[in-house]
């Protein structure tokens, strides 16, 4: 029998080459993830060590997964209380997603006809926001003032690029202002304060904060507007004590799919629904108390960052399915109907979703402020979640306040 | 063979010669005067520049200028203000070399301090002979302060359809010198960096 292949491509007359290269691809691309499926698991059943030892173990990975590598032992160390380390990860990751910006024309080609996951993970636009939060809170834990507002300007780069889908990070925009208010920036700090409060639902979580900001640069009638939206019990002290409080999980990138005859999945990701609800948190002794509270559910963002996307994730899988239906119909022609099933099946099975995603993210942070005097204290949290039915005391390390000094210090629970 | 082929093997070689060279290891000695610059970014030989302006203008201005007791200086380093993790120690620490090259200031060594104290209690803890300890209470008061702020300025080509994007960075370093005992700030200078870079949006 002649082959009507041409010569180039003979080999498609083996039936097992299909489904050799499908096993060979498919094995290059899960490669890396069951390492970090199997460090994510371990860092929610309570045990982060033994994940940093999983990612740590064998080879460095792939360029594809590269990035949720540095991310996953950034918040792992994060976590270990290792915030040097965990620094020195997360800077190389906002490194790695600078070097994004260039379109790689090989990765996008290649991903053209076969899948999403054969590109390098460039990370939502929620995540490349979050690295520098975590980095902000490591270098304030570090007592590292200018690296952590190096990393608010970074921060307030990102969500100037991306403000649909990050307006509602309400902790990172209140903790980009704290680093610009920890180093007495009180223009700018005011700035982000002020945007901060046309955004929430109402200005008084950051009216306090707009009324001392405003004081110090002159600003007599902003003093007076927002002067009205104060809680009515506003804490006082000289100085404070700031909590990172993270709970919960962030919800998990699930792969949604369309099909339509004779082979044609269009495939798309999309967040689980579920969020971690807002935790009840107080001071112990009870004479102390904080300012109004800031708080993201991490798994909101993502779905709006995901949403802002869609456009291109469309168009892109749009252009997949087409260029892969092409391919199948140009084999059925030049072959018999088996070879072109068996190139149908192939391409249908590398039809995935990209479902990776930055999983040992909190389902939500809150930022704390406690103000106190100077002086030495020794103080507990009072948590309460899942709707009050449980109920968790932590103590905090004593601390020694000098007048005026912030302290920071970082919760997950 | 046909055609086809020809270009499957002939693209096939290219990507080989590609990668092959493309793995390849190059080094070069780099002067320390010469100027590389990759980037918009901060860069080794913009240290230099702001280094030797501001020394330049240190001595030649008053009070350094008439000085003719080699005061004594204490650097409170450079605060980062830009959005880029710059040491700026490493500015300090060469403006301080320089001056004290030139041997018409002295400086007070800030941070080694608690290892001074240290040492000072070591020898006083009873190993140390009486004739060869240090004597206490004769470390020299600093009679100016040297501090500064370094700032950026970043401005990015907004978002459109192009295959180049641009970006202008601007730098400043401010520094002074104050009279810790008047509190008045008898010099100050700045000096500034310009720069656009361009990066291309599509690669390899």
């Amino acid at each position: 029998m002649i082959s009507p292949l041409p010569d180039g491509f003979t080999f498609l007359r083996r039936s097992g080459f299909h489904f050799s290269l499908l096993i060979v691809v498919l094995i290059s691309l899960s490669g890396c993830a069951g390492r970090l499926n199997k460090a994510v698991d371990h860092y929610h059943s309570g045990h982060p060590q033994k994940a940093l030892q999983v990612l740590n173990r064998g080879d460095q990975p792939g360029k594809r997964n590269q990035l949720l590598f540095f991310l996953e032992k950034g918040v792992i160390l994060h976590q270990m209380g290792e915030y040097q380390q965990s620094t020195a990860q997360l800077r190389q990751a906002a490194r790695l997603i600078d070097s994004f910006e260039v379109v790689s024309l090989s990765e996008q080609a290649g991903s053209l006809v076969t899948s999403e996951w054969l590109t390098r993970y460039k990370g939502e636009y929620s995540e490349r926001l979050w690295v520098h939060s975590y980095l902000m809170m490591n270098y304030l834990l570090l007592g590292q003032y200018d690296g952590a507002l190096v990393e608010a300007k970074q921060a307030l780069e990102r969500l100037d690029r991306y403000p649909e889908a990050l307006t509602d990070d309400y902790f990172t925009r209140a903790l980009i202002a704290l680093c610009f208010a920890n180093l007495a920036e009180d223009n700018d700090a005011y700035l982000v304060y002020r945007k901060l409060a046309d955004d929430l639902p109402g200005p008084a979580p950051v009216a306090a904060e707009i009324v001392w900001h405003a004081g110090r640069l002159g600003m007599v009638d902003e003093v007076e507007k927002y002067r009205s939206f104060l809680p009515r019990r506003l804490p006082e002290g000289e100085s404070e004590l700031v909590l990172f409080v993270a709970n919960g999980q962030i919800p998990v990138k699930r792969s949604g799919n369309v099909f339509f005859p004779p082979s044609i999945r269009f495939a798309f990701p999309y967040y689980s629904a579920g969020g971690t609800p807002r935790p009840g948190i107080k001071i112990l002794p009870r004479r102390w108390s904080s300012l109004p509270l800031l708080s993201t559910a991490l798994g909101d963002v993502a779905r709006d960052a995901l949403a802002a996307r869609k456009a291109r994730i469309i168009v892109k899988e749009t252009v997949r399915v087409a260029t892969k239906e092409v391919i199948a119909q140009s084999v059925g022609n030049k072959n018999d109907a088996a070879a072109e099933a068996l190139v149908r099946v192939a391409l249908f099975l590398l039809e995935e979703p990209d479902t990776r995603s930055w999983r040992t993210l909190p389902g939500r942070l809150t930022l704390v402020r406690i103000p106190l005097p100077a002086g030495r204290h020794e103080l507990q949290v009072e948590l309460t979640y899942s709707g009050l039915a449980r109920r968790k005391i932590i103590d905090l390390p004593e601390i020694q306040l000098r007048q005026g000094q912030r302290v920071f210090h970082a919760i997950r629970f | 063979m046909n055609k086809f082929s020809l270009l499957i093997k002939m693209a096939f070689t290219g990507f080989l010669i590609f990668f092959v060279a493309g793995c390849s290891v190059t080094t070069r000695e780099i002067g320390s005067d010469e100027k590389v610059i990759y980037d918009e970014g901060y860069h080794f030989s913009d240290k230099k520049a702001i280094v030797d302006g501001m020394v330049k203008s240190l001595l030649s201005k008053y009070p350094l200028l008439r000085a003719t007791d080699r005061p004594v200086l204490i650097v409170y380093g450079i605060a980062n203000r830009t959005s880029e993790h710059i040491s700026t120690s490493a500015m300090t620490d060469d403006i301080r070399q320089e001056l004290l090259s030139t041997s018409r200031v002295r400086f007070v060594n800030k941070i080694q301090r608690e290892n001074i104290a240290r040492e000072t209690s070591y020898q006083y803890g009873g190993n140390v002979a009486a004739e060869t300890r240090i004597q206490k209470a004769r470390q020299v008061g600093a009679k100016y302060m040297l501090t500064g702020t370094l700032r950026s300025i970043e401005k990015k080509q907004p978002r459109q359809f192009r295959l180049k994007k641009k970006t202008l960075m601007y730098y400043s370093l401010n520094m002074e010198l104050t009279d810790i005992q008047t509190g008045l700030i008898e010099w100050a200078d700045s000096a500034e960096v310009i720069r656009e870079a361009s990066k291309p949006f599509i690669g390899w």
